[in-house]
């Protein structure tokens, strides 16, 4: 056993020598130790990344031989409207999650984490249901509530307020949000989970001190409550960012897209071009388009949030 | 001291990844070449079957001994069912693996576009245009040209959908409305003042998904005796035929003599048809068994069928849409089995009577319109009515549709300028050359 222990201690070390550090011959314990994750990882994350560039690069309707027609989907995908659209759309979304959705996500966790609140366990699980629900079963129960003609959304503004009809799902503006509605209904109950927790372990003896000093709710709020959830709000803010940027579900389940491309989001696009036109190449370089636009926003959100630093 | 070798330096492995990556790579973009295997002449054969439908499933097992009857094989099926629009994906995927396709697929006539692409039909599908020619015009070429390329037919259809005027018997009786309209243009006047006295609509529109917007233009746009695409594929939006339907059915909208909902399958459409406010539609044949019956199943007895109004500018009294048609894959060792299959499932003249009376499929072959047996058949759901009576009336005027591998690109660009005219926000040439114009631009030359 020491005999073997020296080995793997100092071959390493003076193969490092020899060959400037990199042989891994003696030492390769760890890498083997590893190997496993990064073969996974390599297998079905950097394969399948490098096969989607490669494939940005051809024109290639899914049966023989791709065609190298270099940087002409990307060029294609500037001049492309409907991607252009599409783009504006995800932005919509993105800005709903994260301008609307996370601070409400805030605001319910700060009420259910209010003392005395009678009830608490029900609220959770009622505002976390929507997440658990199949994507299926809520297109269909908010194709119900928001019909133009049939809707329970428009009966009932038509029965309390005399509101005229309005087109949820058709107008090309309101669909939008309509969109944007449902993504809030279905994830704001996920989110407040994540802030509730954060909630939780805030020190109470903050809150005592910002009392002592005088603070009052909003402003104990801003100077306790938000740096104390930064880190978990940071994540909240990424992740939903990532998730609304790469949203299909709503709009494909509820409007296909439509009225018009009006709802289209980039992953549908994406899906539309590889899955009902045969583009595959075209799909792979808006993949890739949208691969370095969430990379780099979420570079960006976590510097600006301080994402994975000390406080 | 000398590394004993082989010694791997951390460049070397990232060489090696990187090399396994690119032939990974390369070999699943090219697909792997399958081992050659003969062709099987007869005898017992295990036949990969794929369909989005059960019902296929139960007559194309039905049809079996048929088969066995008429040829040298013993069959023994293996069903695999798929969403319509997932067989198509899932087949490709499996003939770039080059292996696990399946041997007789049936494909969704809008999924079948895809196969349009490229040689995508060409390269996988078997060509049946010399196993239908002895049928020569009885094999309605309304129900080839879907399936044809370049002049090669790649699938059997399963249907002639021909759309009739649906409509509330009771109700119409009711109102005092006649059974059948002269034009469009009386259906409209009709209409409006019906949508005005009793908030009724004569029929119903779809304006939310982009497929089912444009299928409700495009069917009476084939009445009208025009076409989303001709012949060679090419795009035929800006045509006289296409904005008189337009014009006809932005007349409609805006009187309200037609609703408009979301999609022709969703729940607005069967509160339109529960409540009555929505008491007849110009839908294909098979509407009934997936649109009023599923919606509506309390109605059974109430609703009647009749001859669509004419556009007083032509065309017929009968649009088309929809169909599924049955392909065989070439090179495999059962595709001469899949062939003698679908050949006699399908174009045998008693089959296509079984289709009918089994899934309310209307026959392709058009000497079976004739048939006393067709002829005398009642349906319930229809209050008896004969329902062949009409069918066999306007069968000679179902009209041919064309196919593109671009429908998809029609399909999203068309809907969003139909709304732009049922809307008011443009006329129906301006919506027509505008959606005309961002077809061009999306179809990629």
């Amino acid at each position: 056993m020491m005999s073997t222990h020296t080995e793997l201690t100092v071959v390493p070390t003076e193969l490092r020598r020899k060959h400037g550090g990199r042989s891994l011959r003696g030492g390769a314990a760890p890498y083997l130790f590893i190997a496993p994750f990064y073969v996974l990882y390599a297998l079905f994350m950097i394969v399948p990344v490098l096969a989607a560039i490669a494939l940005s690069t051809t024109e290639w309707v899914g049966i023989g031989m791709p065609a190298f027609v270099g940087l002409d989907n990307y060029l294609d995908l500037a001049r492309d409207t409907s991607f252009g659209g599409a783009l504006a759309n995800s932005g919509i979304y993105t800005l709903i999650a994260v301008i609307i959705v996370v601070p409400l996500s805030l605001l319910v966790a700060q009420g259910l984490a209010a003392k005395g609140l009678k009830f608490r366990d029900g609220f959770r699980v009622a505002y976390f249901v929507p997440m658990v629900i199949s994507p299926i079963v809520i297109a269909l129960i908010f194709s119900l509530i928001l019909d133009r003609d049939y809707g329970l959304l428009n009966a009932s503004l038509h029965a309390l307020f005399g509101i005229p009809n309005v087109d949820w799902l058709g107008d090309p503006t309101i669909a939008k949000f309509a969109i944007g509605f449902v993504l809030l209904w279905r994830t704001v109950g996920y989110l407040t989970i994540f802030f509730l927790a954060a909630l939780q372990n805030v020190p109470k003896e903050l809150y005592e001190a910002a009392a002592l000093d005088g603070a009052g709710r909003w402003r104990t709020f801003l100077t306790v409550t938000l740096p104390s959830i930064r880190p978990v709000a940071a994540f909240v803010v990424v992740t939903s960012f990532i998730s609304a940027a790469q949203l299909f579900d709503e709009p494909y389940l509820l409007t296909k897209g439509g009225p018009g491309e009006s709802t289209l989001s980039v992953a549908m696009f994406i899906f539309r071009a590889a899955f009902e036109r045969q583009q595959f190449g075209y799909a792979a370089a808006a993949g890739v388009v949208l691969f370095a636009i969430v990379f780099l926003v979420s570079q960006a959100l976590n510097r600006i949030l301080g994402i994975g630093r000390d406080q | 001291m000398t590394p004993p070798s082989p010694s791997i330096s951390r460049r070397g492995l990232f060489r090696l990844a990187a090399g396994a990556g690119g032939l990974a790579l390369l070999a699943g973009l090219t697909g792997c070449t399958p081992p050659s295997v003969p062709p099987i002449g007869s005898g017992e054969i295990d036949l990969s079957f794929w369909t989005h439908d059960d019902a296929y499933v139960r007559f194309f097992t039905d049809a079996v001994p048929r088969a066995e009857a008429a040829s040298a094989f013993r069959y023994a099926l293996g069903v695999t069912k798929a969403g319509a629009a997932d067989i198509v994906t899932k087949l490709i995927a499996q003939a770039v693996a080059g292996t696990g396709t399946p041997d007789v697929v049936g494909l969704e006539i809008g999924a079948f576009t895809r196969t349009l692409r490229g040689t995508i039909a060409s390269e996988l599908l078997t060509d049946l245009t010399d196993i239908v020619a002895p049928f020569g015009d009885d094999l309605m070429s309304a129900r080839t040209a879907p399936f044809s390329k370049d002049g090669r037919l790649y699938a059997l259809d399963s249907d002639t959908p021909m759309t009739v005027y649906y409509h509330r018997g009771d109700e119409f009786e009711r109102l005092g409305l006649p059974d059948t309209f002269g034009t469009w243009d009386d259906f409209l006047a009709t209409g409006a003042k019906l949508a005005d006295s009793d908030g009724i609509s004569l029929g119903a529109i779809a304006t939310s998904d982009p497929g089912g917007t444009v299928q409700t233009f495009h069917v009476h746009l084939l009445q009208r005796g025009g076409g989303l695409f001709d012949a060679a594929g090419e795009p035929t939006l800006e045509t006289p035929e296409a904005e008189d339907t337009l014009r006809m059915l932005v007349t409609g909208v805006q009187s309200g003599a037609l609703a408009t909902v979301s999609d022709m399958y969703g729940p607005g459409m069967q509160s339109g048809l529960k409540s009555g406010k929505i008491i007849g539609v110009n839908m294909p044949s098979w509407y009934s068994t997936y649109g009023i019956q599923p919606s509506a199943p309390e109605q059974e007895g109430l609703w009647r069928i009749s001859p669509l109004p004419r556009f007083a500018g032509g065309g017929g009294r009968t649009g088309a849409g929809g169909g599924t048609g049955f392909a065989v894959l070439r090179d495999k060792p059962a595709s001469e089995a899949g062939v003698q299959l679908i050949t006699a499932a399908y174009l045998d003249p008693e089959q296509q009577i079984k289709r009918y009376r089994d899934m309310g499929y209307l026959p392709t072959l058009r000497s079976v319109y004739d048939s006393p047996e067709l002829a005398a058949l009642e349906d319930g759901f229809f209050g008896g009515q004969r329902l062949f009576e009409v069918y066999r009336d306007i069968v000679d005027e179902a009209p041919e549709i064309h196919q593109s591998e671009n429908q998809s690109i029609m399909d999203t660009v068309l809907s969003g300028h139909l709304l732009r005219a049922y809307r008011g926000q443009a006329t129906p040439a301006e919506a027509l050359t505008d959606a005309a114009r961002d077809f061009r631009g999306q179809a990629r030359g």
